[in-house]
């Protein structure tokens, strides 16, 4: 179940926006900032987990980089369990830390080569409990190892001892030392072989079972972000698209980009596969057959940054950007077909993609 | 649901592998020990040392002992004066040793107040970055460009002449060295993830700084202070050559030289040898030093490039090639020498065979020997490794062991390929229309207007909009989806016979991936290719493969119809691959797995590779390699390709697909 309205969220995000200035240039006109995040907002319940999902450049690691205070946020309020931790001031900022910890993406650089486990675990454990290095902390950091399923033989290993999957391990027992909240995870699988991310995602799970612990699991593999979320949202070029219960967005998307993403998952199926394929070429392709690339971030168009890949586009989509509206999976869509042309109001765009395509042969475009 | 050759439920707790990795400190040692010139110069650097703190452990005499009797003045070498006496007849051998002690006070001032201001304010300035970092540069730069020996004086007129000094304002004028050096590291440091890591969880800015980035800044500064620190003797030798360092009647090898050079003409060239050997072999061993620690820090050379290894004559394989197929591997095996002579066996017993207009989809984990195969089919193994058994058929005729030569002539013409990062291919500096046409001119002698033609046409082709325009940018105004046409462009120049795609679409979204790989199925069509699809993605191979092949541990496991691998996958590890991925799973229970991780080079299992993590095995898989056998299967005739399998047990097990 998505949150109500009534009850004020345990976690939520409101209305952010992240740009990146560019630097000032002496005789030339300054270049127009990088809009990476724009308006978005979300929620999250102790317990449970959001993923935001989006291809590179949609923002959606900016979004993990304003929550942990790494990034300036433009505008936006982020709270967590009531407070305001939108511009956590340096007195607070161990509080703070105590509840939000990360997993980063790349297990090679996020832990530091000189360190072994029991110092970049222990370390957190010094740093928010207080107790030095030496015996305790040692065994406090077996037993996060134990929690991640690793021996305690690992105290004394190197990261360069360690393979990418017993890396990523570390990396969660060093946000679980501090006991967090919350636990953002960008790009927290992406690294690692098929076996070893099955491994990793199901000890994030059996944590998050055990502790309570809130994710925010932020990854472009629809899948795995499927697998691992209550609640999914999907990022376009700094705008959140669409958000809602992870099963119902799945099965039935209500906005065209989300469709597309789910279209292009290749799935380990020929069979399957070779049906996919049709739906998957609807998109992307111009009339024509021309290849639409997705505009910069940098100048982003008045209307839609989807319009010139979406297969339904309509004319008031090149002149506003759409709003919020709600959609049938009890969260948010933003696309103008669910209040203009055809109205889908909030429902599944599926059945009105696969109706136009019928209709207008030009979609597919693959005549040679 | 057999569901036997994973493990679901709670994972097994994950034990080190015994056979860790060489820890860096144990390589750079062993580097260091190998270096002839490093060995001198650390044998010379503990020589200084010793004549710093015990120089009497060393000398002969006192070096301040003058020949009172007038005797024994400007001699050579003798038995009781090694190096012969000055002009008052002390022993320069003797004041040669004390003199390390005036070298090495030197170098310790200076050093420390290079150190100690530099590193500091260095650290501080590359951690803030922005104005504040612009503005402590631009002090630096002015100072850096002043010369050190006249800042030394400027600080030797404020202050006495001596050479402690002098060495306060060399210390001064070499801070500006570590100043960049330490803030040129800190920039790129506090880029990298596992300081942002350190700072989600609460570590403070000083220990970020003391803890986590001087660490890794201490090689760089271990090297530069190496290298200033043969810079610093010479400038105090100059100084008290010029009679403002040292006192007049120290052994310090300035002014030993200096009282040298004052009678040289009338006493003969000796006097200068001592002291100048001494200076020459310290500075040259200092800067040697600091070069051999760069070196044994620095990565294996030839670890990245594509060296390729001198070849040998290659045992043939025992089996015969397919007569039809364009690309034809027997029972290949590369090896690569390791340390101690310990020989890893990269790949072994690898066969394939990809036919015209057949895609032939290579699928493992990283570690499984699926990129090696194909640089080593096409004469590529990085050096040192190198096939030592095999033979490799490309369109007829044996390749196995073709010359360099010969081989440039047919990779890049008949066979094209297309790699992981397009961007990375591409040169930055040479526009894209350069770039693809450099293969027409160069394999088919067109002229450079008809190559330019060609490759707009290829462009077009490759359903890049705007073809001409798109031939004068360059390849950063590629997206990467993009500059993958392009590289699929280059690869299809010269219609090539065989197209070789290591992973082309890993490194680009999903919603161009497909579009990347209706692109390459479609140039396929058109020009009767064989093509072979190097990836880690199951969904991949089954949007993009006829045949697949499936490699573990460096060897093949399996190879059948795409369709069989993936509704009826006969070897477990092809099964438990496909179990694992979240596609195979519904619902948000554990995602079955494959217990422990893939096996590493140098310590293969005995038996199957894959044994160890197979749910399905017993003695018999672990006591002898199961070789790769022809699956039997009456349905089909011998004509046609036979699949193979490398499993003891896979007819008894039968394990049929659940999904079918």
């Amino acid at each position: 179940m998505s949150d109500t309205s009534s009850s004020r969220p345990f976690f939520s995000v409101n209305d952010l926006h992240v740009h990146f200035a560019a630097r000032s240039r002496l005789f030339r006109e300054t270049p127009p900032p990088v809009k990476a995040v724009n308006g978005l907002s979300l929620s999250i319940e102790p317990g449970r987990t959001f993923g935001l999902v989006g291809e590179s450049g949609s923002g959606k690691s900016t979004v993990a980089r304003a929550i942990l205070q790494l990034v300036d946020i433009k505008a936006g309020t982020i709270t967590l369990d009531g407070e305001d931790v939108t511009n956590v001031p340096s007195g607070k900022e161990l509080a703070f830390r105590s509840r939000v910890q990360a997993v980063l993406q790349d297990p090679f650089s996020s832990l530091n080569q000189v360190h072994q486990t029991r110092t970049i675990v222990g370390d957190a454990i010094t740093r928010h409990f207080g107790v030095k290095a030496g015996a305790d902390r040692d065994n406090r950091v077996s037993a996060l190892l134990d929690e991640v399923g690793m021996s305690p033989e690992f105290l004394d290993h190197y990261p360069y001892e360690m393979s990418g999957g017993q890396r990523q391990r570390i990396s969660i027992a060093r946000a679980l030392a501090v006991e967090p909240d919350l636990i953002i995870a960008d790009e927290a699988t992406s690294a690692l072989d098929v076996s070893i991310q099955s491994q990793v995602i199901n000890v994030l799970k059996r944590v998050q079972a055990e502790t309570g612990v809130a994710y925010l699991f932020i990854a472009h593999d629809l899948e795995v972000v499927k697998h691992m979320s209550d609640d999914v949202g999907v990022m376009y070029l700094g705008y959140l698209v669409e958000k809602g219960d992870a099963e119902r967005i799945y099965d039935g998307p209500a906005h065209p980009y989300t469709e597309m993403l789910i279209a292009s998952i290749p799935m380990p199926n020929p069979v399957v596969q070779a049906e996919r394929r049709a739906l998957r070429q609807t998109f992307g392709t111009q009339p024509g057959g021309g290849i639409a690339e997705p505009p910069s971030p940098s100048n982003l168009p008045k209307g839609c940054p989807f319009e010139n890949r979406c297969p339904v586009a309509m004319d008031i989509c090149r002149e506003e950007m759409p709003e919020p509206t709600p959609g049938h999976h009890g969260g948010e869509v933003r696309c103008h077909l669910h209040t203009s042309g055809p109205e889908l109001g909030g429902e599944s765009v599926v059945h009105f993609i696969e109706s136009q395509k019928l209709s207008s042969p030009a979609g597919s475009g693959s005549a040679v | 649901m057999t569901g036997a050759t994973v493990a679901s439920g709670p994972e097994p707790i994950e034990a080190p592998l015994e056979s860790a990795a060489e820890s860096p400190r144990r390589r750079f040692w062993r580097r260091m020990f190998r270096n002839p010139l490093a060995v001198f110069s650390m044998l010379w650097f503990v020589t200084l040392v010793v004549s710093w703190l015990a120089p009497d452990v060393l000398a002969t005499h006192d070096p301040f002992k003058q020949d009172v009797t007038l005797q024994r003045l400007f001699e050579t070498p003798s038995a009781d004066h090694w190096l012969g006496t000055d002009q008052f007849g002390r022993d320069l051998y003797s004041r040669v040793i004390y003199g390390a002690g005036f070298a090495f006070r030197s170098i310790f001032i200076a050093m420390s107040i290079a150190v100690g201001v530099g590193v500091p304010i260095g650290l501080f300035s590359g951690w803030k970055g922005g104005r504040v970092d612009r503005a402590i540069m631009w002090v630096n730069d002015v100072l850096f460009s002043l010369p050190i020996v006249l800042l030394a004086m400027a600080v030797i007129i404020v202050l006495t002449p001596s050479l402690t000094n002098a060495m306060i304002g060399v210390g001064i004028a070499m801070s500006t060295r570590f100043i960049r050096l330490t803030r040129a590291v800190t920039l790129a440091e506090k880029e990298e993830l596992y300081v942002d890591a350190a700072r989600i969880t609460g570590i403070s800015t000083p220990r970020i700084l003391t803890r986590y980035i001087v660490p890794n800044l201490l090689p760089a500064l271990v090297i530069q202070a190496a290298i200033i620190s043969g810079a610093i003797i010479l400038i105090g030798a100059t100084l008290s050559f010029l009679g403002i360092g040292a006192n007049l009647d120290d052994p310090d090898w300035g002014v030993m030289l200096n009282r040298a050079q004052s009678v040289f003409r009338q006493e003969g060239v000796w006097q200068i040898v001592p002291a100048g050997m001494a200076l020459v072999l310290t500075v040259l061993s200092f800067n040697l030093l600091g070069d051999a620690i760069r070196d044994a820090l620095g990565r294996d050379a030839g670890n990245n490039a594509l060296t390729v290894t001198k070849r040998v004559e290659v045992a043939p394989a025992q089996t015969e090639h397919a007569a039809d197929a364009v690309l034809s591997i027997r029972d290949m095996d590369v090896e690569f020498p390791g340390q101690g002579g310990k020989i890893s066996e990269i790949l072994n017993g690898v066969s394939l065979d990809v036919r015209a207009g057949e895609t032939l989809g290579v699928v493992g984990e990283s570690g499984s020997g699926k990129s090696m195969t194909m640089l080593s089919a096409l004469g590529l193994t990085p050096a040192p490794g190198r096939m030592t058994r095999g033979s490799v058929q490309f369109d007829g005729r044996d390749v196995t062991n073709l010359s360099e030569a010969e081989w440039a002539k047919i990779r890049g013409k008949d066979i094209g390929i297309i790699f992981q990062e397009p961007i990375a291919v591409l040169n930055p500096a040479i526009k894209v229309g350069s770039q693809i046409a450099e293969p027409l001119r160069i394999h088919m002698g067109m002229s450079k207007a008809d190559a330019r033609k060609r490759a707009a046409e290829l462009l077009a082709e490759v359903r890049v909009p705007d073809p001409e325009r798109r031939l004068d940018q360059y390849p950063h105004e590629f997206s990467g989806g993009m500059a993958q046409r392009v590289g699929i462009a280059m690869a299809l120049a010269c219609e090539p016979k065989l197209l070789i795609a290591d992973e082309p679409s890993t490194a680009l979204d999903v919603t161009v991936q497909g579009q990347i790989l209706d692109l390459i199925s479609e140039v396929q069509e058109r020009h009767q290719m064989a093509v072979i699809l190097i990836t880690h993605d199951l969904g991949v191979i089954a949007e993009a493969a006829d045949r697949v092949l499936v490699m573990y541990g460096g060897q093949v496991m399996e190879t059948a119809s795409a369709h069989d691998v993936f509704l009826s996958p006969k070897h477990p590890y092809s099964r438990a691959l496909l179990e694992t991925m979240p596609q195979s799973h519904d619902g948000q229970g554990e995602l079955p797995v494959i217990a422990g991780m893939v096996p590493s080079a140098t310590a293969w299992p005995t038996g199957c590779r894959f044994a160890p993590r197979c749910g399905f095995a017993t003695d018999a898989c672990t006591s002898s390699m199961p070789p790769l056998e022809r699956v039997a299967d009456p349905a089909q005739g011998d004509l046609v390709q036979a699949d193979l399998i490398r499993c003891v047990r896979h007819s008894e097990l039968g394990l049929v697909g659940g999904t079918a």
